[in-house]
């Protein structure tokens, strides 16, 4: 009776700790991917494209089904949009990023970039939104 | 005894058990304003719509399809719609809410002395500014088409079942984009608050409607994005607002530059021309949707000046206008509640008085 008290509440303990460390760890994990290490977003037609971390240099070509396309880049921390197949090169003459409240839209191609995870950048933090 | 004993110790260790599992359950609730939200992001309108709510998403599949329905009624570009069918046949019988829309909007039209005009849309079409295939018409051309811009021209027979007749000149042409937006983003922040929304904030491109304040008790922090092209960080300062619509226009919004010269979007009714009377940038902040979408642009067309004088007499919204020589001006009611960003603290804010 005793004995099996004790090995119950080990058992317990043991697995509670499990999952408090599990937990603990994810949210670390989940830190890290959302907000420790900012993140260029790309939806297209309300659906994500690809995520690419800003600590990286690249150029990427956004190929959409109708033949359009996007291509933007990152680098020094910031994206931008370098070439656009639309008519009104709206996101190409978009200033370049590194911060979320002002997505880069590029309307007729139905594509947004937004960057996350950097909201602090420039000391402005905590904004909501952006009129414009 | 002894088993009471007993009994009291495992009561213990298992209550302390449970009280070690409750951080597990703590850690999910992150403290975090977003978490409250309900969101949603679509395309309509030509432009992005964003809205988060504090309440039900099933308001939020409501509210997409009234802007839709809105948007089927009232675009300019699409066939069938009220609009397109008054452009085409210059007869056409419009609903209720297009009877409002057009009736607000030639309300801005009478009060602003024609600075915003609802039947410029064949000049603003000539110079490419609705396609993106952008050019400089020649002069001839613009003074034809402008022979036909006269919104006092739209007739408009509001009937018993608040329904109207509307008739425009043979030659003439409406668009209702400088208000719908505006319309549109208190249309569904009524919505919202019928429903028991007290905390919401609707983002239709670039016009910001908030309900209430947030669900941590503090205002919406709103950034006007700067007018400048160079800005580092897009963001001209930062309002703090609950129950307003915030509604900037500017001519950095869509432009073309040609030998040199930089051609916008805001026409001035008057020359046919982009508007440039030395504003580059209008915000204005109300309560009605609708009146801040077509003063914000009407005030740029007329330059800052005239705009103050606007706003003295009328003093029923609030306003930040930006020169073109780097001045920011702010009308008195908003002036506590505005803060210039870090990159254009240096910048002079002066606020104008009644």
């Amino acid at each position: 009776m005793k004995k099996n008290d004790f090995i119950l509440i080990a058992v317990v303990l043991i697995i509670a700790f499990t999952i408090f460390a599990g937990q603990r760890l994810l949210n670390k994990n989940n830190n890290e991917n959302n907000e420790a290490v900012p993140v260029a977003v790309v939806q297209v037609c309300g659906e994500v494209y690809g995520v690419y971390p800003l600590s990286v240099d690249r150029e990427e070509r956004i190929e959409l089904e109708d033949g359009s396309y996007n291509i933007f880049s990152i680098k020094d921390g910031e994206v931008t949009m370098i070439e656009a197949s639309c008519p009104d090169k709206i996101c190409v003459n978009h200033p370049a990023i590194h911060s979320s409240y002002d997505p880069i839209v590029c309307l007729p191609n139905e594509v947004i970039i937004t960057v996350q995870g950097n909201d602090d950048a420039d000391g402005d933090n905590d904004i909501d939104s952006i009129a414009n | 005894m002894k088993s009471v004993k007993m009994n009291d110790i495992k009561r213990i260790v298992y209550m302390g058990a449970l009280v070690s599992c409750a951080p597990i359950f703590c850690a999910c609730q992150k403290n975090d304003v977003s978490q409250d939200y309900s969101s949603t992001t679509f395309f309509a309108m030509d432009t992005v719509m964003e809205i988060q709510i504090d309440g039900d998403e099933t308001l939020l599949t409501e509210a997409q399809q009234q802007v839709m329905d809105l948007e089927n009624r009232l675009s300019v570009t699409k066939d069938g719609s009220e609009v397109s069918k008054l452009n085409s046949a210059k007869i056409c019988r419009f609903s209720e809410d297009s009877t409002e829309i057009l009736t607000g909007a030639l309300q801005v039209c009478t009060d602003t002395d024609g600075a915003l005009d609802i039947s410029i849309y064949p000049v603003l079409k000539e110079w490419g500014f609705t396609t993106g295939e952008y050019k400089v018409p020649d002069e001839e051309t613009i003074e034809d088409l402008l022979s036909d811009v006269d919104y006092s021209q739209v007739q408009v027979a509001v009937r018993d079942d608040g329904q109207a007749d509307v008739v425009i000149p043979e030659n003439m042409e409406i668009d209702l984009g400088s208000v719908v937006k505006g319309y549109t983003s208190q249309m569904l922040a009524d919505y919202f608050a019928e429903n028991g929304v007290d905390s919401a904030l609707i983002n239709l491109g670039g016009n910001v409607q908030c309900i209430g304040r947030k669900t941590n008790g503090n205002p919406w922090k709103i950034a006007i994005k700067s007018p400048f092209t160079d800005s580092k960080t897009g963001i001209l300062g930062v309002l703090e607002a609950e129950d307003v619509s915030i509604i900037t226009s500017g001519g950095y919004e869509r432009y073309f530059e040609e030998d040199g010269q930089m051609y916008w979007h805001i026409l001035d009714p008057a020359t046919g021309h982009p508007a440039k009377n030395g504003l580059v940038s209008v915000s204005i902040i109300g309560t009605d949707g609708l009146k801040g979408d077509g003063l914000s642009t009407s005030l740029f067309v007329k330059g800052l000046d005239a705009a103050s004088d606007y706003w003295r007499e009328h003093q029923d919204f609030d306003a930040i206008f930006v020169t073109d020589d780097e001045q920011v001006y702010i009308t008195e009611g908003v002036a506590e509640k505005f803060q210039l960003s870090q990159e254009y603290a240096d910048f002079d804010l002066k606020v104008i008085n009644k």
